[in-house]
């Protein structure tokens, strides 16, 4: 499996529009029928990125290559990728089946069926059998997403490409949508990027998901990865609620669980795992982050006496925001605490960003 | 069959399939330069060749002939003196004096500003009832001022005269009112107000679409935050408002620069505009003065359109409104003072407005059935026997009509694709679009009596290409210029569509498959194809009234237009002259509807 030529690769690829650069020395690969997420803040250059490989932008430099070949120079008809925009962007002058066949003018449907076939067995997999006749327009948000799905993958593209197809709906609707996006995309194991900025939405679905901000990637790796062990403070913030600390180290010591480091943030001594950073020592700045789920009004290894300031009531739990002098800090659990509290956590709760000497 | 047939037979399939594949990669460059090379040939070589007269004269390249234009007091008026070596300030001081001498070039400048702001006078309080108001006809009043963009100038100044002429309607009426008797006919009143029905629904046209898309959110704001309606409107609405009324005023004064038709049939020799000149010289000959004419008033057009472009650069901050000011109701909701007086204002503007665009047309029409003894249809039977007994040298009725008709569909047939392709081709983005605006667009700009001219001494004369002489007939050059004329307003109905279009609708169509000539048959044309059969409705209804090239090429044949027809008629029979127009009228408003009807439900307006 690690030895295979990805499905699609971008080799330091850069893009500038004059004096703006949206990607900068970007390299990435996506493996054969992988769900890759792109996710990031808007403007980060998540979607410059799919519109390389949709065709619809050039690279200023690098390669993008599909199967290991470069297909610069090859136009967007020419890709055999499928999009989907934000907007659906279905053809108002066609009907619902004449959109979904629109890329059979151009291919024969894939496995040798009629046209007809082709078109009612894409709209009875997104679940809109028999709507071939239908105007767009009379269509809601959910179901004008599903067929631009449908029209996508009618031509049987090698590579799917989603645009923040969810983003213009309501957040139950894109729950339940990602859903059906995910279900379609195993049973087709296509090879699929997609590009949202949603964090959850991207752990919810995604096989890999790479973090962008400010055009360069900073993070590739599994919802897991990213979400247990962020590579850099921006990852940690922006994936999850989370709560990051900085401070100088003051002693480095091992533990049954692998090497402690105690940082002084505000005064206050915290024991912190070192897990992989096993290079950190005395004298060292380091920044590491504390998921508020992990933190505990039980008790730990490391305790704060912290005052609640106010809470959140969010259903299932609740998140207290806490002032314990060295700043605030946030926590969840699932009964609202009150006044004067005292939290703790284990050395292994907290994961290390950043080391600096 | 045998195996083999069937091999070759797949084979070809294939290679025709490969053609075709080729074909559509290769569809709009192929277009293109076909639309270039026709611009080139019925278009930039006739002109050039017009040009060329002005600046080589007896086989020398001089520039005399512009010098002497623009240093004769006939032409430029009190500037000459600038060239005589008088000091700017005393021939400002000359220009200030009440006996000052404007030249035709600049009596044609002043037409045009007053023509203006007549237009931007009448045309801005029908903004104002189109876009705040709301009452029964309201959209259809707003489609209404299209209309005199495209009726033939000719009609309109027939029109005229049956209002303005000493036996007009408007003396009738005064007559019955006991007023005094007024002649308004050869004066500039007379031409400025022809100038102002022509223009003024443009500047409502625009002003009302900028009005429209003002944001009553952003108005709601600025009362808020402590704004008086007037107040809001002055710094909110007013400013968004402007560069739209300025576009209607810089567009009316090229055109009206332009002016030829309403001119020669309302303002006679006396009045005469620069584009009257031309055509008085090249009736006598004076090609290189001719010439040379032509391109002083193609610079100062070109200049303030240049000057107009600029300005909107740097103002097409557009706001989108997402929610438009809310229309009030055309009757006041009550006796107040603040719903009184607006609709009061607008009561005495309809009344003006009925005079100026009403008016004309009404008169012209019941001109051409009344005579001395009350109604009758003798105009009508004028044109019926003069059919059957024209002598040679007139114009028969019935020709006329046949010949409007012909070269309104031939150069329809030239005039859509060529707009079409340009369309496309101006609404991309690559390096030289700019270039291939401006080429696309000069026609515009360059007065048709030039058009006409380069195309009879261009083509119809023939030119000689390697010893074989090409010459092309003259109905063919009537329908060139016609194209000419038509086209630019194919490609601005058509662009605005295309350029509005939603790009990830022509991603889509491409990721599926569609090369780039595809995606614009499939996907682009027919989402704008209410503009395109608009456009077709422009290029007929532009053909059929087009009077200036076409009575260059038509005199002294038989390829004479219901235009031409009306110009013969309307200086000794003013009678046939407003049957004719009667006929051109219905006409140019037939081929709307016709065309409106083959655009489908939602084509045209």
């Amino acid at each position: 499996m690690a030895s295979e030529t990805p499905a699609v690769a971008l080799d330091g690829v850069t893009r500038r529009y004059g004096d703006t650069t949206a990607l900068r020395d970007v390299s990435l690969s996506v493996r054969e029928g992988e769900f890759f997420t792109l996710v990031g803040p808007s403007g980060c250059g998540k979607t410059t990125t799919l519109r390389l490989l949709a065709g619809f932008e050039t690279p200023t430099a690098g390669t993008v290559r599909f199967g290991g070949e470069s297909v610069a120079g090859v136009p967007p008809e020419d890709r055999d990728v499928g999009v989907v925009f934000q907007n659906y962007a279905l053809f108002p002058h066609m009907s619902v089946g004449e959109n979904v066949a629109y890329g059979l003018r151009f291919t024969d449907p894939p496995g040798g069926v009629a046209r007809d076939e082709r078109v009612s067995t894409l709209l009875e997999l997104v679940d809109l059998g028999g709507a071939e006749h239908r105007d767009p327009d009379t269509l809601s948000g959910g179901q004008q997403q599903r067929v631009a799905m449908a029209r996508a993958l009618a031509p049987g593209p090698d590579l799917l490409l989603l645009d923040e197809p969810m983003s213009a709906l309501d957040a139950k609707l894109r729950e339940r949508l990602r859903v059906q996006v995910r279900e379609i995309q195993q049973e087709l194991g296509i090879t699929t990027v997609y590009v949202t900025h949603d964090q959850e939405e991207a752990l919810a679905v995604s096989d890999r998901v790479a973090v962008v901000r400010d055009g360069t990637v900073e993070q590739v790796g599994t919802p897991r990865e990213i979400y247990r062990r962020p590579a850099t403070r921006f990852v940690a913030s922006f994936v999850g609620d989370n709560n990051v600390l900085s401070g100088p180290v003051t002693d480095v010591g091992s533990e049954s669980d692998g090497p402690v480091a105690t940082v002084d943030v505000s005064g206050e001594s915290l024991a912190v795992g070192l897990d992989g950073r096993r290079d950190a020592s005395v004298g060292d700045r380091l920044t590491f982050c504390l998921r508020p789920e992990r933190l505990s009004l039980s008790g730990g290894e490391t305790t704060l006496s912290a005052t609640v300031t106010s809470t959140e009531f969010l259903g299932e739990t609740t998140r207290a925001h806490l002032d314990w002098g060295g700043g605030t800090l946030r926590l969840r659990t699932t009964d609202p605490p009150d006044g004067d509290v005292v939290v703790g956590f284990d050395p292994a709760d907290a994961h290390v960003v950043a080391v600096e000497r | 069959m045998t195996d083999a047939d069937e091999g070759t037979d797949s084979g070809r399939e294939a290679g025709e399939e490969q053609v075709r594949a080729r074909l559509e990669r290769h569809a709009l460059p192929v277009l293109a330069a076909g639309t270039v090379a026709l611009l080139l040939g019925i278009f930039y070589y006739p002109v050039a060749t017009v040009f060329v007269d002005s600046v080589v004269v007896e086989g020398r390249a001089t520039l005399s002939v512009f010098v002497g234009i623009l240093t004769d007091p006939f032409y430029v008026g009190d500037l000459a003196g600038l060239a005589a070596g008088e000091s700017p300030l005393s021939v400002l001081g000359d220009l200030l004096s009440p006996d000052r001498r404007l030249g035709v070039v600049g009596f044609t400048a002043y037409q045009a500003a007053l023509s203006s702001v007549a237009s931007v006078v009448l045309g801005l309080p029908a903004a104002y009832l189109l876009a705040r108001y709301e009452f029964p006809g309201r959209r259809t009043l707003r489609s209404l001022t299209i209309l005199p963009f495209v009726l033939p100038s000719i009609m309109v100044a027939v029109g005229f005269v049956a209002t303005f002429g000493q036996n007009g309607t408007l003396n009738a009426v005064l007559g019955t009112l006991g007023l005094g008797e007024v002649d308004l006919l050869f004066t500039l009143e007379a031409v400025i107000i022809a100038h102002a029905f022509y223009n003024a629904p443009l500047v409502a046209r625009v002003t009302t679409a900028a009005w429209e898309s003002v944001d009553a959110s952003a108005v709601e704001t600025a009362r808020s935050l402590g704004a008086s309606p007037r107040r809001a409107f002055l710094d909110v609405v007013a400013p968004q408002l402007y560069p739209s009324v300025l576009m209607g005023a810089a567009l009316t004064f090229v055109f009206t620069f332009g002016t030829f038709p309403i001119v020669l049939a309302l303002g006679g020799f006396q009045l005469a505009t620069v584009e009257v000149f031309v055509y008085q010289l090249i009736r006598d000959f004076e090609y290189a003065e001719a010439a040379a004419l032509a391109i002083v008033e193609l610079v100062v057009s070109l200049g303030l359109l240049y000057a107009y472009l600029r300005y909107e650069a740097r103002h097409s901050v557009r706001s989108r409104g997402i929610r438009p000011l809310p229309r009030r109701p055309l009757r006041p909701p009550s006796r107040s003072l603040g719903d009184l007086l607006p609709r009061a204002g607008l009561a005495v503007y309809g009344v003006v407005a009925l005079a100026v665009f009403v008016a004309p047309i009404a008169s012209m029409v019941y001109a051409s059935v009344s005579g001395p003894d009350g109604l009758t249809l003798a105009h009508y039977e004028f044109l019926v026997r003069r059919q059957a007994t024209a002598a040679a040298f007139q114009v028969t009725p019935w020709d006329a009509v046949r010949n409007s008709l012909l070269f309104g569909v031939g150069s329809l047939l030239l005039a859509l694709p060529m707009g079409v392709v340009v369309a496309v081709l101006t609404t991309r983005e690559y390096r030289g679009r700019k270039l291939v605006d401006a080429v696309g667009m000069a026609p515009l700009a360059v007065s048709s009596i030039v058009v006409g001219i380069g195309l009879l001494r261009g083509l119809v004369f023939g030119v000689e290409i390697g010893g074989t002489r090409l010459a092309i007939g003259g109905a063919l050059a009537i329908v060139a210029a016609h194209a000419v004329s038509g086209y630019p307003f194919v490609v601005r109905t058509v662009a605005p569509g295309l350029e509005g279009m939603d790009q990830s609708l022509v991603e889509s169509a491409r990721a599926l498959g569609a090369p780039r000539a595809r995606v614009i048959s499939d996907v682009e044309l027919p989402l704008v194809w209410p503009a395109v059969v608009a456009g077709a409705a422009f290029a007929f209804a532009i053909s059929v009234g087009e009077f200036s090239a076409t009575v260059v090429l038509a005199t002294g044949t038989d390829q004479f237009t219901m235009p031409v027809a009306i110009e013969r008629f309307i200086g000794r029979r003013l009678g046939p002259a407003t049957a004719m127009g009667v006929v051109l009228l219905v006409v140019t408003a037939g081929s709307f509807v016709v065309i409106d009807r083959l655009g489908g439900a939602d084509g045209g307006f």
